[in-house]
């Protein structure tokens, strides 16, 4: 699933952290403590069963009904719904690419069929092990429960997939078939990525979301809740019943610290032993100044992209040749030094798939690299010439344009002064136009009053998505209430057939040659432009065991279970 | 004085509602409460919530809407939560009045002696340090006096002297599992107390030190003194208490103002207070919270402002009240 981030992790859904280069950690020097890892590596503490661990939390979710509007906040991902509910799968490396593979809640891999009728049937052999915390088994049931709150139910928050559904049957307690009314090569996500799977024998007829919008006390994973303290913390203790391993900690405390300097400051007195900083200018200062042992993981394959979005028919970039000069005018990977420069981050990205949907990406974007000659040729190519102050006009139209972002995100501010700079050297005039995320992405995004957008595209599971940023059918318009979110509004003809492919496939084959020339499409079109990935940080006192590392989808602390405190 | 009450209560009543109004209308304008909701993939969820709120209504139907709930102990629903606001507020109000209690408390006592200190020692060495430290005080930003002391109190002894734990902790009002009047409590108190009253010492005992002056330079104090008062009775019993009313009057006007303006402190300090909450709600546009946060802290400072002009009644006996 792909979604949009506003600026900031408070005000940002499903929102990602980001994933970095693991070299990056080694450029960090700073307490001399810090370490690269990838998704398998293991920190340095060790330590016995038991003992109690409590990590700063950036943010709080705002309720726990995980499937309802109110619950689009990844850390109530991190905090409550992955580490105490089952979930068909999990994203896990192999051979170097993320991808979903079947969780333990399965007895394998569930077996598809596409029939005649173009119908697909998906059907699940679940764990005869798996039970909810309460003893009673995870059966089919509970797979016909939440397929259908989602696709039939009010205030959900996304219903993508689940509305291709056309029925669910438990022919037996263990088995589960989904039928979808037609191809859906996403079909992985259900029940997984940011859903999981709901008790039926403790929901069904009974009211969820006043359930389980302020906690629950039921689990099918390896934790249950034992408190939530709106405001302070949530903490979670093992589920005895889990089918599963076994959490070697005794308790695990989320401790909300939204500021980020005050997090930095109980990580290094010792009051939470873990964190995970959004790369604010403010957390990397942090960082650089050194926060003594610490174990620092620095991971660029996340799932965060932070792009330059075009408004296609916003002139002068309703015009192909504008939109590529743009392109070469910019420095991008001086941009990506400039903001992560501090973490040893500085490649651009190519693609506007991300590193967690990788396996589908290509680097067509390499080609636009900062170019003044091309960006002139280009240019008057076009028609344009420059004006008296050195900026590109052609006729009565000057090449003066707006950037819109997230006021008050200073890492998003920095980048708009560097772009500024950069384009005015290539002839064209930006000014700073930033507005709130709520303003953007629900009046002006929509309706297409901007010129250039700063923001985060957001990939929660290894299955590309960008059929919603760039079919034609998603342009948001007054016809259909400004649904979709293709703002951009581009039109790149045979671009649709080729994501649709890529969305509805079965065929894993299929669907990444045709992602990959949806790529090229894209790189002739340029919607937009791809700039960075936002790199993912994780902070561990040096008493932590693991493995610890970092998962682009389901974050720093998808085993939880597995982590000791010395 | 119970009537005088009754009627500064009635009085405000067409003001707060006035202003209610404005405020209302204000906030409506200014936030979309649907803001969050508007990036769900589903429209029909938007169409559904604009029926459920009444936000196809006029902005005057709303608000009496909104009105009628507050009063019939429906506050609504926060768009950012989905729970109920009532609880909500009051979860944060209960946190924010026990920093004020302490801060004002602990404040006002130190502002007193201070103020009262350099007054009777006017131009002395004392004095000038005191008024230096109290201009530094006021020129102090929270945050970074919050981070200061968190840094010498929470982390110095753990980095550099190798403690095992902080003396002083910084994060919430509690430990996890910790609740009530302990030490626990005290030792998470300390730090946002400080930064808190910190500010307040600083203004508070420069006016405490004005009124003092005036009360020393009164006739009364003159007389007494002429009559052979005892110094420090001249001091404490006329003078003292005679400059207690404005000090108090003063103190209880700011305390009303701090019931909405511990944002700073209560964000360093990762208090659950009526701060945070006004931060998280206007980083949301979380309309249906701000609404009754913005109402509490006015109905607050009317409230207060009653209380210091009762107190100054009551502390002062050439004061009436009609």
């Amino acid at each position: 699933m792909t979604s949009f981030a506003p600026p900031t992790r408070a005000t940002t859904p499903r929102l990602r952290r980001l994933l970095l280069p693991a070299v990056a950690a080694l450029a960090i020097g700073l307490s001399g403590c810090a370490s690269s890892g990838t998704a398998t590596e293991s920190a340095s503490g060790t330590g016995a069963a038991g003992g109690t661990l409590v990590i700063g939390a950036e943010q709080e979710p705002d309720c726990a009904d995980w499937i309802a509007t109110c619950a689009g906040n990844i850390w109530g991902s991190y905090t409550m719904r992955t580490p105490t509910l089952p979930s068909a799968f999990d994203t896990r490396e192999v051979d170097g690419s993320w991808q979903l593979v079947a969780s333990n809640l399965l007895a394998g891999e569930p077996t598809v069929e596409v029939r005649g009728d173009g119908k697909q049937v998906i059907t699940y052999q679940i764990n005869p092990e798996a039970v909810w915390s309460d003893g009673e088994p995870i059966t089919g049931a509970d797979f016909v429960y939440t397929g259908l709150e989602i696709r039939d139910g009010d205030d959900i928050f996304d219903k993508t997939g689940y509305a291709l559904i056309e029925s669910i049957e438990a022919p037996d307690e263990k088995t589960a078939v989904v039928t979808m009314s037609e191809e859906y090569g996403n079909w992985r996500v259900l029940f997984s990525g940011d859903y999981s799977l709901l008790p039926q024998h403790l929901l069904e007829g009974q009211d969820r979301a006043a359930i389980m919008k302020d906690g629950y006390d039921f689990s099918g994973g390896p934790w249950k809740i034992d408190a939530w303290t709106k405001g302070e913390s949530v903490t979670l203790v093992p589920n005895e019943n889990y089918w599963g391993e076994q959490p070697k900690l005794s308790q695990v405390t989320f401790q909300f610290i939204t500021d980020t300097a005050a997090a930095f400051q109980a990580l290094k007195s010792g009051q939470v032993q873990a964190l995970y900083p959004t790369p604010q200018l403010d957390a990397l200062s942090q960082i650089e100044a050194g926060v003594p042992n610490t174990n620092i993981e620095v991971d660029p394959a996340s799932g965060n992209l932070e792009a330059l979005w075009v408004n296609n028919e916003a002139a002068p970039f309703d015009s192909v040749a504008v939109r590529q000069a743009l392109a070469f005018a910019i420095d991008r990977p001086a941009i990506v030094e400039r903001l992560y420069g501090k973490l040893g981050v500085s490649e651009a990205q190519q693609s506007f798939l991300t590193p967690l949907n990788g396996d589908f990406a290509s680097d067509e974007f390499s080609q636009y690299t900062l170019d003044l000659d091309k960006v002139d040729e280009l240019m008057t190519g076009d028609g344009w010439a420059k004006n008296a102050d050195g900026v590109w006009a052609k006729g009565d139209q000057v090449a003066e344009f707006r950037v819109t972002s997230h006021a008050g995100n200073k890492r998003r501010e920095l980048t708009e002064q560097v772009l500024q700079a950069q384009l005015k050297d290539a002839g064209f005039s930006l000014t700073i136009a930033n507005a709130t995320g709520a303003d953007i992405f629900s009046k002006l995004a929509p309706e297409g009053d901007f010129d250039l957008g700063l923001w985060t595209i957001i990939d929660t599971t290894p299955q590309p998505a960008l059929a919603a940023s760039f079919t034609q059918s998603a342009i948001p318009s007054a016809e259909n209430g400004y649904s979709g979110i293709n703002f951009v509004r581009t039109r790149i003809e045979g671009l649709d057939e080729l994501l649709t492919t890529v969305e509805r496939s079965v065929d894993p084959e299929v669907r990444r040659e045709a992602s990959l020339e949806a790529e090229k499409l894209i790189a002739e079109g340029i919607p937009g432009i791809p700039v960075a990935t936002v790199p993912n940080i994780l902070m561990t006192s040096e008493r932590i065991g693991g493995p610890v590392a970092i998962n682009p989808s389901e974050g720093p602390f998808w085993n939880l279970e597995e982590w000791t405190i010395g | 004085m119970f009537s005088y009450a009754l009627r500064r209560l009635a009085y405000s009543i067409p003001v707060v509602l006035v202003g209610s109004f404005l405020l209302f209308w204000a906030v409506r304008v200014a936030f979309d409460p649907l803001g969050k909701l508007r990036q769900s993939p589903d429209p029909t969820v938007v169409e559904r919530e604009i029926t459920r709120l009444g936000l196809d209504r006029s902005i005057p139907e709303q608000y009496f809407l909104w009105l009628g709930g507050l009063f019939s102990g429906n506050w609504g629903i926060s768009s950012r939560t989905g729970g109920e606001v009532l609880p909500m507020i009051g979860a944060a109000a209960w946190p924010t009045l026990q920093l004020i209690f302490w801060g004002v408390l602990i404040g006002s006592l130190i502002a007193l002696a201070v103020g009262a200190y350099s007054a009777v020692k006017q131009y002395s060495v004392a004095d000038y340090v005191f008024t230096a430290a109290s201009y530094l005080g006021i020129a102090l930003p929270a945050f970074w006096f919050g981070l200061l002391l968190i840094q010498v109190f929470g982390v110095w002894p753990v980095q550099s002297l190798g403690a095992s734990e902080p003396p002083l902790f910084f994060v919430g009002l509690h430990s996890v599992g910790s609740s009530g009047l302990n030490w626990d409590y005290l030792r998470h108190l300390v730090l946002p107390v400080a930064t808190l009253t910190i500010t307040l010492v600083a203004s508070w005992s420069r006016f405490g030190r004005a009124s003092m002056l005036d009360a020393l330079s009164s006739e009364y104090v003159r007389t007494a003194r002429a009559k052979g008062v005892p110094r420090r009775q001249v001091v404490v019993r006329h003078a003292l208490r005679n400059s207690l009313a404005p000090f108090i009057t003063v103190v209880l006007l700011d305390a009303g103002v701090l019931f909405g303006g511990l944002v700073v402190t209560e964000q360093i300090f990762s208090i659950p207070g009526m701060g945070k909450l006004l931060l998280d709600s206007l980083l949301a546009g979380d309309a249906f919270v701000l609404l009754p946060w913005m109402l509490l802290v006015a109905l607050a400072i009317v409230v207060f402002n009653l209380l210091a002009d009762l107190s100054y009644a009551f502390l002062d006996p050439r004061v009436k009240l009609r």
